[in-house]
């Protein structure tokens, strides 16, 4: 059993983040694993290791030849990865984003599985996911909270509001998993030393075949305008009167949430 | 090297977040109440899978030794062993130092001390038996060598003793002060042989004890000023009956007139190298306090950082790591390079390295004004913390001493 696992690289959130002239991230610093994908690669890692054989195998779209953020989940017992790195690929919204993560699935060729996040912590549009799926032509199953497979059938638990509900597919497919689907691991000592020397196959927009396709030019999403979140409203104080209680029934009335 | 290697710092996020996930939330009950360290141990030894590296690197310099052949065993082709060098150890220690340095001090001296006392002077039978267990913290270890009538003239005025009766041993002394005392499955036991002799002239040996044996009793933790989170206790040993098999080496031949000592003193070095780690790791974390406390606390209309008084507390803070990380870079080098410190060095370094530990976390106090005196803050835990490493691993002013003999040699 082959896995295929989406890890975003993202810009460390515990530093205060800049953004560029044209609207996007300052991603010049180096990148750490988006937290939301190391469920992935922990759920990979544990089917894979039920399955008895297989490997599994990251796939990442990133500026500047990144790896940190892949060091981590090679680290953790990841097989190898690929990098889709190029300066043709500034600019890419998240269908192309998708478009790229799909070609590089084909590139792998083997995969049963693809795993994602369900929304990255930086972008978090949610939308990368079904639109791979999509362009494989694959099933998407989204926001699974538990993942099981056998005799070639994949079984989610989707996290609904109320609950969940179960949902199946025959393999290949796409699954998006929501934190807390496992507890990822911490990688080993070992794995660390490991990490360096595992392979990462470098590709370009030209490697894929989606010159032009990608990019500012290929973007159909563009960044118009960004501006500072409205400052919290100062909100209202009462003396409580005796009346208090009449008052903020009045003012939860207003907000229709009783 | 001047900075720590891309692996390093994978190590130093991966502990750092091990230590704020698994131990930060245990600080109280290890700080202030009775939560012995062992657990949150183990699962950090576990976790990063250091449990597994310590046993193959265990099992290949046995199959090694077993083969006749001496020497540190070479890492293995995917760089488990000794490749990621120092770094794997020193880093943990330094981690955990910015919450519960005594959690380091109770695994050092199990995983570092004990285990260490058995690999040098151990017969490949008695290392099995005992080491390995160790070194992989599934058994928890004491070295004791301290008495109440002997601390820092550790062999002269040592009383614990070993009579021969046939062919057993018959143990007998009192240790205090000893790490893991209370603990520890597995003890190295430092007395003197009385063979008739004076006691100035008798040999000294170390055995090999486990808890439950009859005639050893292991007292309740003792309330210290600090290190709360590793547990300190006494050894009491009145007629302690063992064979040969644990007398480390197996064979009085062993202990040659002055070979105990030299053997006792090898441990020493160990020991103090790692204080250095420990050091940085207070240093650290007491600049990482206070640096954010002096940009955000205002006193008469302006953060107290504007103040040169506060200026020159953070600078020598800085001024103390720099010198600390140097320090712990070299002993990482000179491992690499296959050399060990000496131990006039060793002790040149756990000196300077402990009187900074001490004085920066006393001025990490100080720039906390009041709230530096209160537990919720940390610092005031570090500066009590701190202070032991001047006095355990032998004292500053015994370091001195070795410091100077060597230059006055
Ligand atoms: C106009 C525009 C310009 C942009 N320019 C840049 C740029 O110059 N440089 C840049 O780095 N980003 C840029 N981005 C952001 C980048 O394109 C986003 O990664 C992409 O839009 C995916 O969106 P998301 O993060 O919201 O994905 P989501 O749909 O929220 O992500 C869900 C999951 O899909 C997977 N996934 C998403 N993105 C990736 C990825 N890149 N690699 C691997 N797995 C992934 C992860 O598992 C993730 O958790 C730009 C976006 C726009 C709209
Ligand atoms: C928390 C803790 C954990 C410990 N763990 C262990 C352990 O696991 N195993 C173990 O065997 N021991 C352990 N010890 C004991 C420790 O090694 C001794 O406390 C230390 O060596 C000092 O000995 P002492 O306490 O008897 O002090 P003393 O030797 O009585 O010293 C008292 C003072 O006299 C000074 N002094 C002594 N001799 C000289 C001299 N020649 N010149 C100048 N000044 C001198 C000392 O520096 C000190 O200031 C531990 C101690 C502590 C506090």
């Amino acid at each position: 059993m082959n896995v295929v696992v989406c890890v975003k690289q993202i810009p460390d959130p515990s530093v205060p983040g800049q953004l560029e002239a044209d609207h996007t991230l300052d991603r010049s610093a180096k990148p750490i694993l988006d937290e939301s994908d190391s469920f992935g690669v922990e759920m990979a890692l544990q089917l894979v290791d039920a399955a008895g054989g297989g490997e599994v195998t990251l796939i990442s779209l990133a500026p500047n030849g990144e790896v940190s953020g892949l060091r981590t989940a090679l680290a953790m017992g990841a097989a190898k990865a690929v990098l889709a790195s190029d300066d043709a690929f500034a600019g890419t919204d998240a269908l192309g984003t998708a478009k790229v993560l799909a070609k590089c699935i084909e590139r792998v060729g083997d995969a049963d599985l693809v795993l994602a996040a369900t929304e990255s912590s930086d972008g978090y549009t949610g939308t990368v996911p079904v639109q791979v799926a999509e362009l494989l032509g694959w099933p998407a199953l989204t926001f699974a909270k538990k993942v099981d497979i056998a005799d070639g059938v994949v079984t989610i638990q989707r996290q609904t509001e109320a609950g969940y509900d179960v949902v199946q597919s025959s393999l290949p497919a796409v699954v998006s998993v929501t934190a807390g689907v496992v507890e990822p691991r911490y990688p080993s000592f070992k794995g660390i030393m490991a990490a360096k020397s595992k392979p990462v196959d470098n590709v370009t927009a030209a490697d894929l075949g989606l010159d032009g396709q990608v990019g500012w030019a290929g973007a159909r999403q563009s960044i118009v305008k960004v501006e500072q979140a409205p400052a919290r409203l100062a909100g209202e104080k009462f003396e409580d009167d005796g009346t208090a209680a009449e008052k903020i029934v009045a003012f939860l009335e207003d907000l229709k949430v009783i | 090297m001047f900075e720590w290697s891309d692996e390093h710092q994978m190590i130093r996020t991966a502990v750092r977040e091990f230590v704020d996930k698994e131990v930060r939330p245990h600080r109280e009950a290890l700080e202030h109440g009775d939560m012995p360290p062992y657990e949150l141990l183990r699962k950090l030894y576990s976790s990063f899978g250091m449990d597994q590296m310590a046993a193959s690197s265990f099992d290949r310099r046995i199959a090694k030794e077993e083969a006749g052949e001496t020497g540190r065993p070479t890492a293995d082709a995917d760089g488990e062993g000794d490749a990621g060098g120092g770094g794997m150890t020193l880093l943990p220690i330094i981690e955990l130092c910015k919450c519960s340095p005594g959690m380091v001090t109770a695994m050092g001296v199990s995983v570092g001390l004990t285990s260490a006392a058995i690999m040098n002077k151990g017969t490949i039978a008695q290392k099995k038996r005992w080491a390995r267990d160790l070194l992989t913290l599934d058994k928890i270890g004491a070295w004791a060598i301290t008495e109440p009538n002997s601390g820092s003239d550790a062999f002269g005025s040592m009383q614990a003793v070993a009579r021969i009766d046939g062919d057993e041993f018959v143990l007998n002394g009192s240790k205090t002060f000893i790490t893991n005392g209370p603990f520890a499955d597995t003890i190295v036991f430092i007395c003197k042989l009385d063979e008739g002799n004076p006691p100035a002239e008798r040999r000294v040996v170390q055995f090999v004890l486990d808890k439950g044996m009859t005639g050893l009793e292991q007292s309740k933790p003792l309330r210290k000023m600090g290190m709360h989170s590793s547990p300190t206790g006494m050894l009491f040993l009145d007629d302690v009956r063992v064979g040969t098999d644990r007398l480390l080496g197996e064979s009085l031949d062993a202990y040659a007139a002055k070979a105990g000592r030299e053997a006792s003193k090898a441990t020493f070095t160990i020991e103090r190298t790692g204080v250095a780690a420990m050091a940085l790791g207070i240093i650290e974390r007491c600049l990482e306090l206070s640096v954010p406390y002096a940009k955000s606390r205002i006193q008469f209309g302006q953060p107290i950082g504007n103040y040169q008084l506060i200026q020159l507390k953070l600078a020598k803070m800085e001024v103390a790591r720099l010198n600390v990380e140097g320090l712990v870079f070299r002993t990482l080098e000179m491992a690499a390079a296959g050399k060990g410190m000496g131990l006039a060095q060793a002790s040149a370094s756990k000196l300077y390295a402990a009187q900074a530990a001490m004085e920066v976390a006393l001025e990490a106090v100080q720039i906390f004004g009041g709230n530096g005196y209160m537990a919720e803050y940390e610092v005031e835990q570090l500066a009590r913390d701190a202070k032991v490493l001047q006095i355990y691993a032998g004292t500053d002013e015994i370091q001195i001493t070795h410091i100077a003999r060597a230059l006055l040699a």
